[in-house]
C-alpha cells in the first residue's frame, strides 16, 4: 500500500478538475493522462488518503510568465513553485532546465522539481494545506502524552502558532528554528506516535473488511434464496402442464391443488427466511441496541407477540342476528332514505348503525345470567358491571 | 344534612387529594391516592361555580360516556363525587401522552413501536364505537401513556353517542389539524369515520414525528389536505359539492404517500391510505383496521412494557378536557375546536384561539416539493 501511494503521480494517476466537462471527460478513464508537454514528472502537491493528486485548471488559465492562455495552447498545464508561484510547463523547462534560477516573481531561488502540481483553486488554501500536513507530521502529541488538559492545550496553542507564522510569512528563520528544537526533543514521542496511528488505521480498515464481508455474505445468501425459489416456481408449472396432459381429472381441480401446495410451500419459505434474517440479524441488532439507549434500560425479555385484532369475543353477538342487507322501512330512519341529494351519505351518516345498534340493544341481554346478590345497591358501579357481562 | 351529601361525603372519604399538577379554565388537577389500596390517581376538580348556567357541558359528557366504558385502552372514570361548589372526577393516573413521546426527540422509534401504539389505539377507539360512543377528539395530545406503556384514550369532553336517523350533529368538533373533510365542509351527519381519519392523521404523525395536515385556519386546513392527497373528485366522494359548507378551494394533483413515507411498508401506506379516505363510508371502520394485514406482518407489535418513555417529566398539561372552548396554555398541537353549546349551534368563522402567539406550529410540511418531476 505505501508504495502505490507513494509512487501514483508516477503512474499517471493523475485526474483533473474543474474546467469543460467536455473536453476533461476523457481524463475520468481508468487511466488518466495528464496532457504533460515536459519531460519532467512533476510529484508533490496535495494528495488525498488514496495518494491521488487531482488536479485544477480552469478555461481562463494564463501563465503569469509568458501570458500564454488556455485559448492559444489547449495544452497548456500551470505548475506552483515552492513560493507559491504559478508559471505554465514551457516557462518552467526555458527557466530552470539549466539548474537553479531565481522566480521570475519574487526572486527566490528555485529548482525544476520543486513544482508542483495545483489542487485548489485558490493557492493560499493550497499552501495552508501543505502547510498543515507538514505540521501534523511532526507535531502529533496527544492529549495522553500530557500530565493535564492545560499543558495540551498550551502544545496546541504553540503548534498553531507555528502553523500561522508559516502560512503568513511571519519570522520564518525562528520557526523553522523552533521546529527543529522540537524534533530533536521528542524524536522517540513522535515516531511512537506514527506507529500508533498506522497500527488504528490497520484496525479501522480491517473492521470495514469485516463489515463489507458480511454485507456480502447476506447478499449471496439472499441471491441463493432468490434463485431456488424461482427453479421451483419453474418446476411446479412444468409439472402442472403435465399432469394437465396427462391426466383425466377435471383441469379446475388439478389447478386449484397445485395452487394450495405452492402456497404451503411458500409460507414454509418464509417462515424459514424469516427466521434466518433474524439469525442474520443479530450482529447488527447489538448496535442497534446502542443507539437506543433512551429506551428502557433495564433487562426486558418479554416477547413481541403477534396481533391480536380482539381481546374479547364482543363480535359473537354476530351469531345471535343479521342486519337485513335490504335495509329496514322503519319510521326513524326515514329521513336517511329519503335524503335525495345525498347530502347525509356525503357526509359519512350511516343509517346501517343506527340499525345495528337497535339490534343489538334488543339482543344483547338474552343470554347474559341475571345478576344475583345485588349487595351493593347504591353503586355507581352497576353499570360497569353490566357493561362487563354484556 | 341529606342522604346525597352523606353519600358524597363517604365517598370523598376514599381518595386523598395530594398535590395540584394542573390547572385549566374550568377544571384542577390534582393528584392523588386511594386511601385503601394505595393506587394513584388523578383528581379532576371542576369549578361549577363559575357558569351562570350550571355545570359545562363537556364535563357532563366526559361523566356520561366514561362511566360506560372500561376497557384497558380507554382512560378509567374511577369515582365521581361532588361538594356544594365543584364537581370532582376520580381518574386513572397517567404518566404522558403520545405528543410528548413524538416530541421527545431523544426517542427513536421502530417500525414496531408505531404498530403496537396504533394496535392500542385502534383497539381503544373500536371499544368506544361498539358502544355507539364518538370520542370526535382524538390528537396525540388525548392519548394518555400509562407507566407500564398502555395507551388509553383520554379526553371525552367532546365525545357524544351515534346520532339517530335524522339527528342532526354539530361540525365544530375535533382539533383542527385532525378534521376530517366533511366536518370542514359543515356535515351534520356523520359517523365514526370521523374519528377513523383523526387516527389516520395520528398514524402519519408518528412515522413524519411531525403534524401532518397541519393547517392554520379551516379554510387553510381544506388546502393542506388537499395539496397533501389530491382534491377530491365527484366520483371518489360522491356529493361533496351538496355539504353545506362547501366552498372550492382549488385543484391539487394526486400525490402518491410514498413520496412523503420513503420508508413505510406497503401495508402501512395501504392502512394509511385507507384511514384518509374522502369518502367517508368507504373509510375503514376501527374493527376493520384491526384486521388489517399491517397489524399481522413481521415485526410484531412491540410490547407496551418495551415501548419508547418520555425521558423528561410530564409538565403540567394544559386541561384541554373540561375547557372545551380554549387551551389557556396553548402548548397543544393547534386549535381545539369550539364546545357545541345548545342553542347556538351556529358555526363560528374564528375560535377565540386563532391568535398566532398562542399558536405553535412546529414544521409545516410542504406538500409541493414531494410533486414528482416527469
Amino acid at each position: 500500500m505505501a508504495t502505490k501511494s507513494n509512487y501514483g503521480w508516477l503512474q499517471g494517476r493523475t485526474v483533473r478538475k474543474g474546467g469543460h466537462a467536455s473536453s476533461n471527460s476523457h481524463t475520468r478513464s481508468s487511466t488518466p493522462q495528464v496532457q504533460s508537454t515536459s519531460t519532467t514528472i512533476f510529484g508533490g502537491g496535495i494528495k488525498d488518503p488514496s495518494g491521488r493528486t487531482s488536479e485544477y485548471f480552469s478555461m481562463d488559465d494564463q501563465c503569469p510568465v509568458c501570458k500564454s492562455d488556455r485559448y492559444l495552447n489547449p495544452k497548456l498545464r500551470l505548475l506552483v513553485s515552492s513560493c507559491y508561484h504559478k508559471m505554465c510547463e514551457s516557462c518552467i523547462d526555458r527557466l530552470f532546465t539549466l539548474g537553479p534560477a531565481s522566480c521570475p516573481n519574487c526572486d527566490k531561488i528555485l529548482r525544476k522539481l520543486a513544482f508542483s502540481p495545483q489542487t485548489f483553486e485558490d493557492l493560499g488554501v493550497e499552501k495552508e494545506v501543505a502547510v498543515r500536513r507538514r505540521i501534523a507530521k511532526e507535531f502529533n502529541k496527544r492529549l495522553e502524552d500530557f500530565d493535564d488538559l492545560r499543558s495540551y492545550n498550551d502544545y496546541l496553542e504553540e503548534v498553531e502558532d507555528i502553523a500561522f507564522n508559516l502560512i503568513n510569512n511571519i519570522d520564518i528563520p525562528a520557526t523553522e528554528e523552533r521546529i527543529a528544537a522540537y524534533k530533536a526533543a521528542n524524536a522517540a514521542l513522535t515516531s511512537l506516535n506514527l506507529q500508533r496511528e498506522e497500527a488504528e488505521a490497520l484496525a479501522l480498515k480491517e473492521q470495514e473488511d469485516l463489515e463489507r464481508r458480511e454485507r456480502e455474505a447476506r447478499a449471496a445468501q439472499l441471491a441463493q434464496q432468490e434463485q431456488q425459489e424461482r427453479e421451483e416456481r419453474q418446476r411446479e408449472e412444468r409439472e402442472l402442464i403435465d399432469k394437465l396432459e396427462t391426466s383425466q381429472k377435471d383441469a379446475h381441480k388439478i389447478v386449484a391443488k397445485s395452487r394450495i401446495a405452492a402456497a404451503k410451500r411458500s409460507s414454509a419459505r418464509a417462515a424459514s427466511s424469516s427466521a434466518n434474517s433474524s439469525l442474520l440479524g443479530m450482529s447488527f441488532g447489538m448496535d442497534y441496541a446502542k443507539l437506543l439507549k433512551t429506551r428502557t434500560t433495564k433487562v426486558n425479555n418479554v416477547p413481541d407477540e403477534p396481533h391480536v385484532p380482539f381481546l374479547d369475543d364482543y363480535y359473537a353477538y354476530d351469531d345471535l342476528y343479521t342486519v337485513r342487507a335490504e335495509g329496514y322501512d322503519d319510521i326513524i330512519s326515514e329521513a336517511v332514505r329519503r335524503d335525495r341529494e345525498g347530502i347525509m351519505r356525503a357526509g359519512g351518516y350511516k343509517v346501517e348503525e343506527a340499525w345495528n345498534r337497535a339490534l343489538l340493544t334488543a339482543v344483547a341481554g338474552l343470554d347474559a345470567a341475571p345478576l344475583s346478590g345485588l349487595d351493593e345497591p347504591n353503586s355507581l358501579g352497576d353499570v360497569d358491571v353490566v357493561m362487563e357481562s354484556v | 344534612m341529606d342522604a346525597v351529601e352523606r353519600e358524597n361525603q363517604d365517598r370523598q372519604k376514599r381518595w386523598a387529594k395530594e398535590q395540584k399538577v394542573g390547572e385549566g379554565a374550568y377544571a384542577v388537577v390534582y393528584r392523588g391516592r386511594e386511601f385503601s389500596t394505595g393506587r394513584r390517581v388523578a383528581i379532576k376538580k371542576i369549578k361549577v361555580g363559575q357558569f351562570k348556567d350550571g355545570l359545562d357541558m363537556s364535563a357532563i359528557r366526559e361523566v356520561k360516556y366514561l362511566r360506560e366504558l372500561k376497557h384497558q385502552n380507554v382512560i378509567e372514570l374511577l369515582d365521581v363525587f361532588s361538594n356544594k361548589t365543584n364537581l370532582n372526577l376520580v381518574l386513572e393516573f397517567l404518566d404522558s401522552d403520545l405528543e410528548m413521546i413524538i416530541k421527545d426527540r431523544s426517542l427513536v422509534f421502530l417500525p414496531a413501536d408505531i404498530k403496537s401504539w396504533m394496535a392500542m389505539t385502534f383497539r381503544g377507539l373500536e371499544f368506544c364505537h361498539r358502544n355507539f360512543i364518538l370520542h370526535r377528539d382524538l390528537k396525540p395530545n388525548n392519548l394518555l401513556i400509562a407507566s407500564d406503556g398502555q395507551l388509553k384514550i383520554a379526553d371525552f369532553g367532546l365525545a357524544r353517542d351515534f346520532a339517530d336517523p335524522g339527528f342532526k350533529m354539530t361540525c365544530q368538533v375535533i382539533t383542527r389539524w385532525y378534521r376530517p373533510p366533511e366536518l370542514l365542509f359543515g356535515s351534520r351527519y356523520y359517523s365514526s369515520a370521523v374519528d377513523i381519519w383523526s387516527l389516520g392523521c395520528i398514524f402519519a404523525e408518528l412515522m413524519l414525528r411531525t403534524p401532518y395536515l397541519a393547517g392554520e385556519s379551516d379554510m387553510d386546513q381544506l388546502k393542506t389536505i388537499f395539496r397533501a392527497l389530491g382534491t377530491p373528485t365527484e366520483q371518489e366522494w360522491p356529493g361533496h359539492t351538496k355539504l353545506p359548507d362547501y366552498v372550492p378551494v382549488g385543484q391539487f394533483p394526486k400525490t402518491p404517500l410514498r413520496d412523503l413515507f420513503t420508508a413505510a411498508s406497503a401495508d402501512t401506506l395501504n392502512l394509511l391510505s385507507k384511514c384518509l379516505l374522502y369518502e367517508p363510508r368507504k373509510r375503514l371502520s376501527a374493527s376493520e383496521a384491526l384486521q388489517h394485514p399491517y397489524f399481522f406482518a413481521i415485526p410484531h407489535p412491540t410490547h407496551p412494557s418495551k415501548l419508547p418513555k418520555c425521558t423528561t417529566q410530564m409538565a403540567p398539561r394544559p386541561l384541554g378536557e373540561v375547557d372545551g372552548n380554549v387551551d389557556m396554555v396553548g402548548s397543544g398541537p393547534g386549535v381545539k375546536a369550539a364546545a357545541p353549546n345548545k342553542g347556538r349551534l351556529k358555526r363560528k368563522i374564528t375560535s377565540p384561539l386563532d391568535d398566532p402567539k398562542t399558536r405553535s406550529i412546529a414544521r409545516k410540511l410542504d406538500f409541493t416539493k414531494h410533486v414528482k418531476s416527469p
